[in-house]
C-alpha cells in the first residue's frame, strides 16, 4: 500500500503547487493565460482518455462535444442571461445526447473505421455550426456577453485568476473521475474488452454498455470543460471550437503521448505540448501562416517513426521514472 | 417430466453454402457429465458458440432451463448462467490471473466480492500460488485452468468446456477430471468437448456425437463404443477393439 | 418537360462529376486495400496534382489535361518515396500509430503548401472553359455537357480503365491482388511484397493526383482545396466498400449524383452534412460497403 499512498501524496503535493503557483504571476498577464491552457488540455486529454485509453477507442471527434458545451451555455447566455453553470448542464446532457446518438452507428466499429466515423460526425458539427448562422453566428463566431464586474454565478470575472482556479479544481475532478473508473469494476470490463473482446461478451460483459458509459462520461466532461474555455476566452468560431486539429487532435495527442491509459498521461502529455506550442508560436508568430501547424504535423511524423510500436510508451516512460510507477510494479491495476 | 436445464431443436447453422451444424437435437439435464466428441471439423465448437451466443442461430431453437436463449447477446446468456472456455485460449494476457477471474466474477458481484470470490475460486483450483502473475506470461496448461477459473466465477449452471485437456499430462488429466466431478456435486452441469478418448470415457456419463454438423449418435459410453455409425465415421478400428462388442475391421 | 430536362441536366452532371470523385477516390480504396491502413492524408495529394498541373499550365503553357500525366508521375514517384520512408515503417504498428502518422502528415502538407505558395487561389484560363456541348435544344430547355467537365470525366475514365487493365491484366496487377490478399502467401511465391506497396501507394496517391489535375479548369487550387474534397472521397470510398477498386467507381458516381440532385434542394453546407450522415450510416450497417455481396 505504500506506493498508493505515496503517489497520493506526491499528488496533493503537486495540486498544492499548481494552486500556489499563480499567485506570483501577474493576473492579466500572458504566462497564467498559458497555464490555464495547459489545465484546460490535460483536462481535455484526460477526458479522451477514458474513451482513448481505456476503452481503446481512438475518437478523432471530440470536438464535438467541446463545441456543443461552448456554445449550448454561451448561447443560452445571451438568450436568457443564463447562468453557465446552468447552461453548461445543459450542454452536458445535450453532449451525453449525442454521444448516445453516435453510439448506435459506432457500435461495432474499431480502429481506423471508428477514427473515421468520428472524425465525420466532429466535422458535421463543425459544418452545421458554420451554416447555422441564425443560432450561433455563423462562420463570424460568438461573443461571451461582456460584464463589467464579473460575478461567480455568471462565471465570468476580471482578471484570469479565477478562471485558473475553476480549470484547476476541474483538472482535479476529471483526474478522480478517470481513477475511479480504471480502478472500479466498469475498468475491468473495459479493459476485458481491448483484450478480448469476445471472451469479454462471454463471460458476462455487456460491452455496448460500457463502451457506452465510458463514451457519455466523457462526452459530459468534454462539453463542461467547453463551458469553462467558452468563459474564459469570451469569443470563438467553428473551425476553431469544433477543429481536427486545434481540438480533436489535440486531445487525442496530449493522452497518447504522454502515455494512453496512465492517469499522469494527459498531465504530462499537455505540460509538454501546449508550452511548446506557445514557444513556437511566439517564436514563429505571424511570420508564416501554418507554421506552427506544418510543424506540428512534422513533429508528429517523427516522433512516430522514431518508435511506432511505442507511441503510448515514448512519453510513459519518462513520466514512469518520475512517478515511480514501473510497469512491473503495478500489475493488478495494469 | 422435469424441465430440462438446456434443450436444443433442431439448431442448424449456416455460413453462406456451409451447413456447420445441422438439424441438432439433445437435452441436458442438470448434474450430467455431456461429453460432445466427433472429428475435427464436426461442428463442435460451432455448437457451442450457438449455444453461448457468439452467432445467431439459422433456425432452431435453444432453451435455457425453459427460457429460449437463441438469438440473445452472449453476456445476456452469461448472465442465465451458461457460459464457455475458448478452445485458443482467450485470456486478458495484460491482467494477472486473479484479474482476469475477477472479471467474470463481476457478472453477479460488485467489485469486493467479486475479488474475494476469486480469490477463493483460484483456491478451489490450486491457482492461488500464480494469482498475481501475468496471463501472457502462464504455461498453457496454466492459462486453461485460469479460463475454467474464470468461467467458474460467473457461477454458471452450465459450463461448456472447449478442450481443456489438451496438452496435459496423465496425472493433471486426473485432476481436472476429479474437479469437474467435485464441482459437478456442488451444482454446476457440464458438457465437455474433448479428443483425449480415455478421459471422456472416465468423465462423461453420456455422450454426444457430432460428424459433419450432424449429431449420428446421443448415449451412453458403451452404447456409443458399440455404435456402428460412429465406429465408422470417427472411433476407427483401435478403439473399437477396447470397447466394441464385435470385431470391427479397420478403416 | 422541362422536369425531365431538368432531371436529365442533374443526371448528367453527376455522372460526370461523379466520374471525376471516381478517379479521386481509386486510389484511396486501393491503398487501403493493399496495405490495410486508411490514409487520412490523401486528399492532400489531389492538391498536390492540383499543384504541379497549374505550375506547368502557368511557365509553360501545358495544358491540364497534358498536365495531368506530369502530375500523375511527379506525384508517383514521391508517393513510392513517402511509403518507402513514411508509411513501411508503421505497417505492422498499432493502429494508433498508423492513424496518428497519417493525420500528421496531413497536416504537414496542408501547411507546408500554404507555407510554401501561401493562401492564394490559382486558376487556370484555357480555351474551353466556357464552351459547352448541346445535346439537346427545345423550347423548354438546353440539354449540355459542358466542355471542361466533359474532359476531365474522360480523362478519369481513361485513367480509370488504365488503371483496372494493369490490375487485372498485367503480371504486376496480379501480384498486387496477391498481396492485398495474402501476403504471407505471394512472398511465398516470389513476389516482392515491399515493392508491391510502393507501387500500390505510387499508384494510389498518383491517381488522385491525376484527378486533381483533370479538375483544374473547373476548380481552383490553393492549399486547403483538400479538405473539399475529403468528405467525398471517403464517403465514395465506403460506399463502395474500402478496399475495393471497381467500388470506388460506383462509390464515387453515386457520390456525384447525390451531390447533383441535392444540389437542387439543399444549400451546400448541408450537402457536406448530407454526406457526413450518409459515410457513417454505411460505415455503420454495411462497413462491406454497398457494392460488395452480402456474406451470409
Amino acid at each position: 500500500m505504500t506506493t498508493q499512498r505515496s503517489l497520493f501524496a506526491l499528488a496533493c503535493a503537486g495540486v498544492i503547487v499548481m494552486a500556489l503557483l499563480p499567485l506570483g504571476l501577474d493576473p492579466r498577464g500572458y504566462e497564467i493565460r498559458i497555464l490555464c491552457i495547459t489545465l484546460l488540455f490535460a483536462s481535455l486529454g484526460q477526458a479522451w482518455n477514458i474513451v482513448g485509453g481505456l476503452a481503446n477507442q481512438i475518437s478523432l471527434g471530440h470536438a464535438a462535444y467541446f463545441g456543443i458545451g461552448a456554445y449550448t451555455s454561451t448561447i443560452l447566455l445571451k438568450l436568457f442571461a443564463l447562468s453557465p453553470w446552468l447552461g453548461g448542464m445543459i450542454g452536458m446532457a445535450l453532449a451525453v445526447a449525442f454521444a448516445l446518438l453516435l453510439s448506435l452507428p459506432t457500435a461495432r466499429l474499431k480502429g481506423h473505421y471508428y477514427a473515421l466515423a468520428t472524425l465525420a460526425a466532429g466535422e458535421a458539427m463543425r459544418v452545421i455550426a458554420n451554416s447555422w448562422a441564425d443560432v450561433t453566428g455563423g462562420p463570424v463566431g460568438i461573443s461571451v456577453p461582456y460584464l463589467p464586474d464579473g460575478s461567480l454565478w455568471m462565471m465570468q470575472f476580471p482578471t484570469v485568476l479565477p478562471n485558473y482556479y475553476l480549470f484547476l479544481a476541474a483538472l482535479v475532478v476529471v483526474c478522480l473521475i478517470f481513477w475511479k473508473i480504471k480502478t472500479g469494476a466498469l475498468g475491468y470490463r473495459l479493459r476485458a474488452i481491448k483484450e478480448n473482446e469476445q471472451a469479454a461478451e462471454v463471460i458476462g460483459v455487456d460491452t455496448y454498455r460500457a463502451k457506452l458509459i465510458a463514451a457519455c462520461v466523457s462526452a459530459a466532461i468534454t462539453a463542461f470543460l467547453g463551458t469553462l474555455y467558452a468563459q474564459f476566452q469570451f469569443f470563438f468560431d467553428p473551425d476553431t471550437i469544433f477543429g481536427v486539429a486545434t481540438i480533436s487532435v489535440k486531445m487525442a495527442l496530449i493522452a497518447i503521448l504522454g502515455g494512453v491509459g496512465r492517469l499522469s498521461g494527459p498531465l504530462v502529455g499537455a505540460a509538454f505540448i501546449i508550452p511548446m506550442e506557445e514557444i513556437a508560436n511566439s517564436y514563429f508568430g505571424s511570420s508564416a501562416a501554418g507554421l506552427s501547424q506544418f510543424a506540428y504535423g512534422a513533429i508528429l511524423v517523427l516522433v512516430i517513426l522514431l518508435n511506432p510500436h511505442g507511441l503510448t510508451a515514448l512519453f510513459g516512460q519518462i513520466s514512469a521514472r518520475f512517478t515511480r510507477k514501473g510497469a512491473t510494479r503495478d500489475r493488478s491495476i495494469a | 417430466m422435469t424441465v430440462p436445464l438446456l434443450e436444443v431443436s433442431h439448431l442448424t447453422r449456416r455460413f453462406g453454402g456451409l451447413v456447420a451444424v445441422n438439424d441438432v437435437s439433445f437435452r441436458v439435464d442438470a448434474g450430467e457429465i455431456v461429453g460432445l466428441i466427433g472429428p475435427n471439423g464436426a461442428g463442435k465448437t460451432t455448437l457451442f458458440n450457438l449455444l453461448t451466443g457468439v452467432y445467431p442461430p439459422s433456425s432452431g431453437d435453444i432453451r435455457l432451463n425453459g427460457e429460449a436463449s437463441g438469438g440473445l447477446k452472449s453476456h445476456r446468456i452469461a448472465r442465465r448462467g451458461m457460459t464457455k472456455t475458448f478452445q485458443n485460449v482467450a485470456l486478458f494476457m495484460e491482467s494477472s490471473v486473479l484479474d482476469n477471474v475477477v472479471t467474470g466474477g463481476l457478472l453477479h458481484n460488485s467489485l469486493p466480492d467479486a475479488r474475494d470470490k476469486a480469490r477463493r475460486i483460484l483456491d478451489r483450483v490450486g491457482l492461488s500460488a500464480i494469482a498475481d502473475v501475468r496471463a501472457g506470461d502462464l504455461s498453457f496448461p496454466e492459462r486453461a485452468r485460469v479460463e475454467v477459473a474464470r468461467a467458474l466465477c460467473t457461477e454458471p449452471k452450465l459450463l461448456l468446456l472447449d478442450e481443456v485437456m489438451a496438452a496435459l499430462t496423465p496425472a493433471e488429466m486426473e485432476e481436472v477430471i476429479d474437479l469437474v466431478r467435485s464441482l459437478r456435486d456442488e451444482g454446476t452441469t457440464f458438457i465437455v468437448v474433448e479428443h483425449h478418448m480415455k478421459a471422456v470415457m472416465k468423465l462423461c456419463e453420456r455422450l454426444l456425437v457430432l460428424n459433419f454438423g450432424e449429431l449420428i449418435a446421443d448415449g451412453t459410453p458403451e452404447e456409443i463404443g458399440r455404435n456402428e455409425r460412429v465406429i465408422e465415421a470417427y472411433l476407427g478400428a483401435n478403439f473399437a477393439k477396447t470397447h466394441a462388442a464385435q470385431p470391427v475391421e479397420a478403416t | 418537360m422541362q422536369n425531365l430536362l431538368t432531371l436529365l441536366q442533374t443526371t448528367i452532371d453527376g455522372i460526370l462529376i461523379g466520374g471525376v470523385y471516381a478517379v479521386i477516390s481509386i486510389g484511396l480504396s486501393l491503398v487501403f486495400g493493399v496495405m490495410h491502413i486508411v490514409n487520412f492524408a490523401h486528399a492532400e495529394f489531389l492538391m498536390i496534382g492540383m499543384f504541379i498541373a497549374w505550375f506547368a499550365w502557368f511557365y509553360a503553357g501545358i495544358d491540364p489535361m497534358l498536365g495531368a500525366f506530369i502530375a500523375l508521375a511527379v506525384t508517383f514517384l514521391i508517393g513510392m518515396v513517402m511509403q518507402r520512408t513514411l508509411i513501411k515503417p508503421i505497417l505492422h504498428a498499432p493502429q494508433v500509430s498508423q492513424i496518428f502518422l497519417t493525420v500528421g502528415l496531413l497536416f504537414a502538407l496542408e501547411n507546408g503548401a500554404l507555407l510554401l505558395f501561401g493562401a492564394d487561389y490559382r486558376s487556370v484560363s484555357t480555351s474551353y472553359q466556357t464552351e459547352a456541348l448541346t445535346l439537346l435544344s427545345t423550347e423548354a430547355g438546353r440539354l449540355f455537357v459542358p466542355l471542361d467537365k466533359l474532359y476531365a470525366f474522360l480523362m478519369a475514365l481513361l485513367s480509370g480503365g488504365a488503371l483496372w487493365y494493369f490490375l487485372s491484366r498485367t503480371r504486376w496487377g496480379r501480384a498486387m491482388r496477391a498481396t492485398a490478399q495474402d501476403p504471407m502467401a505471394a512472398r511465398l511465391m516470389g513476389i516482392d511484397t515491399d515493392r508491391m506497396y510502393m507501387i500500390a501507394f505510387g499508384l494510389g496517391v498518383g491517381t488522385t493526383a491525376f484527378g486533381g489535375a483533370v479538375i483544374l479548369p473547373y476548380i481552383t487550387a490553393s492549399p486547403t482545396v483538400g479538405s473539399q474534397f475529403v468528405v467525398l472521397m471517403f464517403t465514395a470510398v465506403v460506399l463502395g466498400g474500402l478496399g475495393s477498386v471497381a467500388g470506388a467507381v460506383v462509390g464515387g458516381i453515386m457520390v456525384g449524383l447525390i451531390q447533383s440532385f441535392s444540389a437542387l434542394f439543399l444549400p451546400i453546407q448541408l450537402m457536406n452534412l448530407t454526406l457526413f450522415v450518409i459515410f457513417i450510416l454505411v460505415l455503420a450497417f454495411r462497413p462491406e460497403g454497398l457494392v460488395a455481396r452480402r456474406r451470409a
